[in-house]
């Protein structure tokens, strides 16, 4: 390649990029035997296609054969990926790495491992235009701050003079964005660009995209499980279940008039935005109730203490009745895990008073604290590392209550009826965790923390590594078991939907404060604080009512 | 398990362990006894012996003799006893008591600090010239020995266990454990111990292996095991003096040592493999 390819290709009839009947194998023993079977759709010049599934649905395999990056297991049995009429799958390796860049780009979920660490941001860009073009390196430094402007970062010389770790998460990903479009391909394939971001930042590059989509003619295939997303950037979305396209069409009348069974489920799993109506007695007595509670990490060693300190939650004073769940939302770092550790211990409260039916918590020793122990019980949001993969479910069921002096026997007994409680059959106390999916899993860990009978559980994060589908069925659970066990529930999201299905109560933590708590109800319609505001209006596809409320 | 250097290490290892365990089987000769007629006998060479009722049988040197006409081929076989014994217990030794102290040092934080600089104060030491300067404390024998290598070799898994313990203990399976009320104790046997198993037993083999070499290596600067129980290493100091001329007194404890510590790598590596999860899941 020795020139530049000009923006705006002159559009043809012809799409961007054609997927037509493709097969890719699975190695043998796998789940099934494809990992795409059957899949055909279209990206038009200019045109933002959602290719939407649950995961293992196959979505990133399609990007990686259209890239030409299958993993060596994988091998395509049939079809073809044409790339303006090519086809990527019979080009050779030699052709394929003209046209990457150039032809076509890829974005990838975590921008801070897709960037290399030790080269700056600009050295990053500058060697896609140094491999590619023949450009004189003030021409290239040119193209280099130009593109960086266009992404949307401010002070293109100090970004482009900036490595990684200098950035934020969505600094980054503008930077790998731009890396994408330098030399203007045809075909984006943005995969889960916005999944590793916060609300509000995930708001701001999806505009981005849409936008740079239309200044620059690019199709663009957005990879992605959220249906939210889907709602906000779409232009066509192709369903994907099992590597089988069930249904590609115009988003609209996809997402009013949905055709396919299956399409039908996952946007009623879509959580509603609007928060369910239901009352908790006033007179419900308050299980927990927190105080000026603060935790800070002193930066530095022994020698020089005073210097840095973080304030991961400041001040924080809440309370929760019983029979009651208050959520607690914000965006990662904000501090809202640092409370749910605080509460159950895991961490050292440096003030702060965790009043627990009135005893204080936070200064208890380990043998003072440890009958008080089992009163609060945390869920987490891995599933896969919340069990020892060494240990049956069984052994992990009847640890609580054997430490707290329980019969092996009596035990086991509740451990069966605990598998009941939360929809398992009872043989799978025998079996180990990585035998589970995801959502299994998350039940198993739920009824570990159910075993102790505690007063207060904390489910932090619970759902947020599970499919849109799973995540609805495990908080209808959480839900029916709060209200069967008269529980007080803490429930940390970042997801305002999903807090809209459970919670009563709500607060907004922003940087270890709570700017602002009440009925969610009143939060979510009349929000008072400019950061809750900017939060319900980053939620995407928030124009679109999803789910049955 | 179904790797191919996993099996061949086995296999080989197996091999010289029941070479060890059968010595007598293998040889004609006392390891020990001299010969001042047979002395500096290329490999392959005849001697004549009267029995006790007065015939004579002739016997093959398979690996010649040594320089006071013992028989290299059974000093070789006998040799592999003492190797195997260093390289055995050594590994188990190191990787009990280094166990203890890694699972404290990554659990109890307070306690980590001083055990770590204790640790790096070992590691800065030459393990080599610690074992020397062990040996040289207490008279030369098997015990002084394993004692010698076991000290330099035990930061080693120390810091293995401790880097484990440390990734373990934010697990949140552990956090839920002590959410549960689990006692620190049983914490650590139930949920933390475990996990750093599969590591150790990877780090035993190497330890195993440079366990043998340092015993060699020890042997051949004469700090080691006395030439009257022959190691192969002792068997290569004495060949020294006369390698030019005689190198078969070198050659063959030589290769022996090289196979088992070969062997033992293998498996290691095998072991490595096959027991590390992020590999197996692997597409």
């Amino acid at each position: 390649m020795s020139s530049v390819p000009a923006a705006g290709v002159p559009a043809t009839s012809a799409p961007v990029l054609e997927i037509r009947d493709l097969r890719i194998a699975l190695p043998r023993g796998g789940e099934r035997a494809l990992a795409v079977d059957g899949a055909s759709l279209t990206v038009n010049a200019g045109e933002m296609v959602c290719l939407v599934g649950e995961s293992g649905s196959g979505k990133s395999v399609i990007a990686q054969a259209t890239m030409g990056l299958l993993p060596a297991a994988l091998s395509p049995r049939a079809g073809s990926i044409l790339l303006d009429g090519e086809d990527v799958l019979r080009a050779s390796e030699e052709r394929l790495r003209e046209l990457r860049c150039t032809r076509m780009s890829m974005v990838f979920q975590e921008p801070m491992t897709a960037l290399n660490p030790v080269l700056t941001c600009g050295e990053q860009i500058d060697e896609v235009l140094a491999t590619h073009t023949s450009l004189g390196a003030a021409e290239r430094r040119g193209r280099t701050l130009a593109i960086v402007a266009d992404v949307g970062l401010p002070e293109a010389p100090r970004m482009i003079a900036s490595y990684p770790h200098q950035l934020s998460g969505g600094q980054r990903q503008r930077v790998m964005i731009a890396m994408a479009l330098v030399l203007n391909p045809r075909l984006l394939i943005a995969d889960e660009p916005t999944t590793a971001l916060d609300v509000t930042t995930q708001a701001q590059i999806l505009a981005l995209l849409r936008e740079l989509r239309r200044a620059h003619g690019t199709g663009v295939l957005f990879i992605t499980h959220d249906f939210g997303v889907v709602a906000e950037i779409a232009d066509r979305v192709a369903v994907l279940r099992q590597g089988e396209v069930v249904e590609f069409g115009e988003v609209r009348a996809l997402l009013t008039h949905p055709q396919h069974e299956y399409t039908r489920r996952l946007i009623a799993a879509v959580p509603s935005l609007k928060p369910r109506e239901r009352s908790v007695a006033a007179d419900a007595p308050v299980v927990l109730a927190t105080r000026g509670l603060s935790k800070s990490y002193a930066r530095g060693r022994w020698w020089r203490r005073g210097g840095d300190v973080v304030v991961a939650a400041r001040d924080v004073t809440l309370s929760i009745r019983r029979g009651e769940t208050l959520g607690i939302v914000g965006e990662s770092g904000s501090g809202k895990s640092t409370v749910a550790r605080c509460i159950a211990r895991l961490v050292e409260p440096s003030t702060g008073v965790i009043a627990l039916d009135g005893v204080d918590i936070a200064t208890l020793g380990a043998g003072t604290l440890r009958p008080m122990r089992r009163r609060v019980q945390i869920v987490f949001q891995d599933p896969y590392r919340s069990l020892n993969p060494r240990r049956t479910v069984g052994q992990a069921l009847i640890e609580g209550p054997m430490n707290y002096g329980q019969t092996r026997e009596a035990a086991l007994e509740r451990a069966r009826a605990l598998m009941d409680l939360v929809k398992m059959d009872a043989a799978a106390l025998d079996r180990f965790p990585h035998q589970f999916s995801g959502g299994q899993r998350q039940r198993i860990c739920i009824a570990r923390a159910l075993a102790i009978e505690p007063d207060l559980l904390i489910a932090d994060e619970p759902v947020s590594a599970l499919d849109v589908s799973v995540q609805a069925q495990v908080l209808a659970l959480l839900d029916q078991i709060r209200e069967r066990l008269n529980l007080a529930m803490l429930f940390i999201t970042h997801d305002l939907r999903v807090a809209a299905q459970v919670c009563d109560r709500v607060a907004v933590m922003q940087r270890g404060r709570i700017v602002e708590s009440g009925p969610i109800a009143d939060v979510y319609a009349n929000p008072q604080h400019a950061y809750t505001r900017a939060l319900i209006a980053a939620a995407p596809g928030r124009s679109w009512q999803f789910g049955k409320g | 398990m179904h790797s191919g250097t996993v099996v061949a290490g086995i296999v080989v290892l197996a091999l010289i362990v029941a070479m060890g365990l059968a010595a007598p089987l293998f040889t004609d000769f006392d390891p020990t006894s001299i010969n001042p007629v047979m002395r500096n006998k290329t490999p392959g060479a005849i001697e004549t012996l009267r029995t006790d009722d007065g015939k004579t049988v002739e016997v093959r040197h398979w690996m010649g003799t040594d320089s006071l006409g013992r028989d290299v081929a059974s000093r070789v076989v006998y040799g592999a006893r003492a190797s195997l014994l260093v390289g055995l217990s050594v590994a188990l030794i190191s990787v009990c008591i280094g166990l203890v102290i890694g699972l404290t040092a990554g659990y109890v934080r307070s306690l980590d600090g001083v055990i770590m600089r204790f640790m790096d104060g070992l590691m800065a030491i030459p393990a080599i010239l610690l074992a020397i300067a062990v040996v040289s404390l207490s008279s030369a024998g098997l015990l002084a020995v394993i004692v010698a290598i076991v000290i330099p070799e035990v930061p080693r898994v120390v810091r293995l266990v401790r880097a484990v313990v440390l990734s373990v203990r934010e697990e949140p399976y552990v956090e839920a454990a002590i959410s549960l009320g689990t006692p620190t104790l049983p914490l650590i046997v139930r949920h933390i111990l475990p996990n750093t198993l599969p590591p150790l037993i990877v780090q035993a083999t190497y330890v195993c292996a440079s366990a043998i070499l340092i015993e060699a290596i020890l042997s051949f600067l004469g700090v080691g095991i006395p030439s009257q129980v022959p190691t192969w290493g002792n068997i290569m100091a004495e060949g020294r003096t006369l390698f030019r001329v005689y190198p078969h007194t070198i050659l063959y404890p030589g290769i022996f040592l090289a196979l088992t510590v070969l062997a033992v790598n293998m498996l290691g590596d095998g072991l490595r493999d096959s027991l590390d999860p992020r590999l197996q899941r692997r597409l």
